[in-house]
């Protein structure tokens, strides 16, 4: 029994050491940005392709007016996409506003419509009285992209560009804060 | 990847379809696993359904307590929709507490209640991969093995994959050794030893892991604390068990 017992021991003590060599081995460099944006994709850990398109104003919105990709000046970006006649964009709209209030100054929040026009998007918004950026994208070229096949579906953008979430469906407020937050509090 | 299917104008998420049909497997396979180790399989059953049930129930219930300055107002948000909002620690501890009530409540034998129930964890922990797989949340580091798959335009190590086989490992074990058994608890403190050995060992090449502040793959950690626990238990109650069989046969 004793041999039985100092057997188990070696065994188990040999384990360990062997996880343990290979936890070590696995570990990674945290002291740099993890270099997991390799490509451009919208895709999480990717960098975000960059964009730009009008509102039904006229007025030129780019990606890269808000993310800074070289350095941590920038802001966290929230692309929704919607559409007028989609029931669940409809449903998480307010969310989005609320948000866009809360989160002012911190987070850009931008719907992008699915091929719609000028005067859809401008209707959509006055009747949800929404204040941050719609964006038109007639032709879906940055629809597709991004990918975007369900609506609605909210990528989310840290500071840096890089992807963090695809998420189709809809949004409730507590989740939205959630990721809000933590897209903040990863810097 | 493909984290939709379209069907006409229906558009399903892959990721949950696959967790609606691995609950079901699972369930059926802990009914079934029951049936062989000779246990009620419908009180097995039950304490399967009540840990994976009352899990997301507190999953659920967990999350709407931490937000429910956002849900006071907006009641029916607590019950729909239902893609997301959960707290995975409060499920895992309303679950656990749930089916040891339950089990406790029907006089089920613990250790033998264990080994019916590991094949149907083991599968779930196997269909979360494949969501994972399918739908593309996490995924590889570079590589050029021969094997690697190409996702988001590199090649990379298909880690999921690797986590699938670690799953179908264990399950092969607990099936090679189900007739065996020499004291029970055995069959799932094995398949959760070669279950955690083996996600120790693949965690590693995935990209995208939960680190820790010195950049450590905390799931590596734990799994190394599991599997050198259930194979010391496994050693320490098989060792038990052989003093007894000895006393009893000299006597």
């Amino acid at each position: 029994m004793a041999r039985l017992r100092f057997e188990r021991t070696i065994l188990l003590a040999a384990l360990t050491a062997l996880g343990i060599t290979w936890i070590l081995f696995s570990r990674e460099e945290v002291s740099e940005p993890r270099p997991i944006a390799l490509t451009e994709a919208p895709i999480v850990g990717h960098l975000a392709p960059d964009f730009t398109l009008t509102t039904p104003l006229g007025e030129e919105v780019s990606l890269t007016d808000f993310v800074d990709r070289d350095g941590a000046s920038g802001q966290p970006v929230v692309l929704n996409y919607w559409a007028s006649w989609c029931g669940p964009c409809r449903v998480e709209t307010p969310e989005f506003q609320n948000a866009s209030l809360r989160f002012k100054n911190q987070v850009a929040i931008l719907g992008i419509n699915q091929g719609e026009d000028a005067q859809t998007v401008t209707e959509f918004g006055l009747s949800f009285g929404l204040t941050y950026p719609l964006l038109v994208d007639e032709d879906n070229a940055v629809n597709l992209t991004y990918g975007v096949n369900s609506l609605p579906t909210t990528i989310f953008i840290d500071r840096k560009g890089v992807v963090r979430e695809v998420f189709i469906g809809i949004l409730n407020e507590a989740v939205l804060t959630e990721r809000l937050n933590r897209l903040l509090e990863e810097g | 990847m493909f984290p939709v299917i379209n069907l006409g104008p229906l558009v399903l998420p892959t990721a949950g379809l696959l967790y609606i049909l691995g609950a079901w497997f699972a369930l059926s396979l802990v009914e079934r696993t029951a049936k062989q180790l000779k246990l009620s399989s419908e009180k097995t059953y039950g304490t399967a359904a009540t840990a994976l049930f009352g899990g997301l129930i507190g999953a659920r219930l967990t999350f709407v307590v931490i937000y429910w300055q956002v849900f006071q107002d907006n009641l029916l948000g607590i019950i729909w929709p239902l893609n997301t909002g959960y707290n995975l620690w409060g499920g895992l501890i309303i679950g656990l507490a749930a089916a040891f009530f339950y089990g406790r409540y029907h006089k089920l034998p613990a250790a033998s209640t264990l080994d019916a129930l590991a094949p149907g964890l083991i599968l779930g922990l196997i269909v979360i991969s494949l969501a994972d797989f399918l739908a593309g949340p996490g995924f590889g580091t570079l590589t050029r093995v021969p094997w690697a798959i190409t996702q988001y335009s590199m090649r990379r190590h298909p880690v999921q994959i690797y986590e699938v086989l670690v799953g179908l490992l264990a399950l092969f074990t607990w099936w090679r050794l189900r007739n065996g058994r020499t004291f029970s608890g055995q069959l799932f403190l094995l398949t959760v030893t070669i279950y955690s050995g083996g996600r120790l060992l693949v965690d590693a090449f995935r990209e995208n892991a939960w680190l820790s502040d010195g950049g450590y793959h905390i799931l590596q950690i734990l799994s190394l604390i599991v599997m050198v626990s259930s194979l010391y238990l496994a050693a320490h109650l098989g060792e038990k068990e052989l003093q007894k069989r000895r006393q009893n046969a000299s006597g």
